[in-house]
């Protein structure tokens, strides 16, 4: 029992080879991606984040019963301790989203430093969401908070063709693109999660800074409710030449 | 309407099935106006019960009216050959028609009724007499079950023909072995059995007594039920599109006009707005910590 598998995981998975395959499941976060491989058969998951509760969560939620088919590891996906050539499959479900755009160019050339020839690539994001849309807002308000304590941004949206663009220059043909979620359903727990992103950081400032932050977060939170806004998109890459 | 083939009953129904549990709560001029407004829409499948109050009663004139044009499924909760034999009787009698299109064993929920139903003196035994004396067409089994339960009902009664369980997005989602339909959708698709969806236009449960007495709920259905146009017509195409041979309507008259609206404007729901309506329902719900993503 690996808990419940999201559609979207599932269905960026349903044309892939898993079962019998050794996978790369890139920027762990809760699981998802990781009890998704597992219950199609993966027949080794390294699971990667550089989030230690990150690994925590994942070990709890998928790591009973799978002790010889799962390695969760805590390291930054820009130099992974994993060998070269040595994976047939790697997934980024919701990473390049998280990813500076700065580290996201080390990031694909890693991920093709691990993978062996002719291995697939599975890239899951969000295009860009609409300006119009509540959640554009509550991100724009989450990604001021988080180049002013961290110097980066918080969340950046790929449109498809630039992350199938950066990914080929890495030696990544791409194969598919299906679209994930259209709609994509922000629900009141999505939107709570993101503004809590903008409580953390307001707590690391000054008050006088810090609190309009998280009360404009609240106000976010009340005005949005949840939304359907924008889609999800999934990308499939075959490994050719490097 | 879209109609498709019930299994391989030979019927072809409509995608939309009129519950007629709905007729329960009108006065009898009420109940023959909203069957005129169902036939209307072009629906051409009925489903009944004897347990629905005065259902049957109410449904009979417009019935007998239009016989040729509808397909009449009913029930029984009966187990037992003594009982099963009497409610046919006695439903064809209030009904005022002489066959009844579909007959379906009722809400099996468990393993022990099943042994009780197929044994010699079950239910199952009443029903195969009264399809062989012309009484009933075709055999069906309805379940709010264990979908297990379902397959094996398949399993041991080799003529059944049909089976109507709950589909909508909040099922769907769920991962578990007791809520895994899509099993028995596979199942049915595999053998010819024709299948019904119920729940479809589910929201939830009602709230707890306490907090709203059962006589202040507004709507007669079991369950709360979405009530706008919009959510009507999403439910709608997303049963539609579950591969489902037809999908019964909500019990409550008051919803079944833009039920109609939603089945004959339908135009299909493509898998990311399906994936969209199943997450939006699993987040309401999940067992995982908090997420930022999908
Ligand atoms: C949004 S989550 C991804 C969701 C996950 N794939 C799933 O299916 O549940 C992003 C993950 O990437 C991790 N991450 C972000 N940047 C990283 C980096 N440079 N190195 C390693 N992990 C990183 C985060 O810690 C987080 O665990």
């Amino acid at each position: 029992m690996t808990g419940d598998v999201p559609e979207t995981v599932t269905a960026a998975l349903a044309d892939q080879q898993v079962a019998g395959q050794v996978c790369l499941e890139a920027g762990a976060g809760v699981g998802n991606t990781t009890a998704g491989l597992l219950t199609a058969g993966a027949k080794r998951v390294y699971a990667v984040t550089n989030d230690a509760d990150h690994a925590a969560t994942v070990r709890d939620r998928v790591g009973d019963g799978n002790a010889d088919r799962l390695a969760v590891v805590t390291a930054d996906l820009r130099a992974t301790p994993l060998a070269t050539d040595s994976v047939d499959l790697v997934t980024a479900h919701g990473l390049c989203n998280v990813l500076p755009p700065a580290d996201l160019n080390a990031v694909a050339a890693e991920l093709a430093r691990v993978a062996r020839p002719d291995s697939h690539l599975v890239v899951d994001d969000y295009a860009v969401p609409p300006a119009s849309a509540a959640v554009t807002r509550l991100f724009a308000l989450e990604n001021a908070a988080a180049r002013v304590v961290d110097g980066r941004p918080a969340l950046t949206f790929y449109p498809a063709g630039v992350l199938a663009a950066m990914f080929a220059d890495h030696g990544w043909a791409i194969e598919r693109r299906k679209t994930l979620l259209d709609p994509v359903p922000w629900t009141e727990a999505h939107i709570e999660a993101h503004s809590d992103v903008v409580r953390e950081y307001a707590d690391e400032l000054p008050d006088v800074v810090g609190e309009p932050l998280a009360t404009m977060a609240d106000n976010l939170v009340s005005a949005i409710g949840s939304e359907r806004a924008g889609t999800m998109y999934s990308l499939a890459f075959r490994l050719a030449d490097r | 309407m879209e109609t498709r083939a019930l299994g391989d009953t030979g019927q072809e129904s409509t995608v939309l099935t009129f519950g007629s549990i709905a007729l329960n709560w009108l006065e009898q001029e009420g109940a023959n106006q909203l069957v005129e407004l169902v036939l209307d829409h072009g629906v051409n499948h009925f489903d009944v019960a004897p347990t629905y109050g005065d259902a049957e009663l109410k449904l009979g004139p417009k019935l007998r009216q239009y016989r040729e044009e509808v397909f009449l499924g009913c029930k029984t909760q009966e187990r037992e050959y003594e009982g099963a034999a009497q409610k046919i009787d006695r439903s064809l009698n209030r009904l005022g028609i002489d066959t009844i299109d579909l007959y379906q064993i009722h809400g099996l929920e468990y393993e022990a009724e099943l042994d009780t139903i197929t044994a010699d003196g079950g239910a199952l035994d009443a029903i195969r007499e009264a399809k062989a004396a012309g009484k009933i067409d075709h055999i069906g089994l309805t379940s709010h079950g264990n979908p297990q339960l379902i397959i094996d009902a398949i399993d041991r009664i080799d003529d059944l023909e049909t089976v109507m369980f709950p589909l909508n997005p909040v099922v769907a989602g769920k991962d578990g072995d007791e809520y895994d339909y899509e099993a028995v959708l596979e199942r049915c698709e595999s053998e010819g059995i024709g299948t019904l969806g119920i729940k479809a236009f589910a929201k939830g449960s009602w709230p707890p007594t306490d907090e709203l007495a059962e006589a202040d709920r507004p709507y007669a259905n079991w369950y709360e039920p979405v009530d706008t146009p919009e959510a009507i017509r999403e439910r709608f195409d997303f049963a539609a599109a579950q591969s489902l041979d037809t999908v019964v309507s909500p019990g409550d008259p008051k919803l079944v006009k833009m039920v109609l609206d939603a089945a004959s404007r339908s135009e299909g729901m493509d898998e990311a707005r399906q994936r969209a309506l199943i997450e939006e329902a699993r987040h309401d719900d999940s067992p995982v910590p908090e997420q930022l993503h999908h």
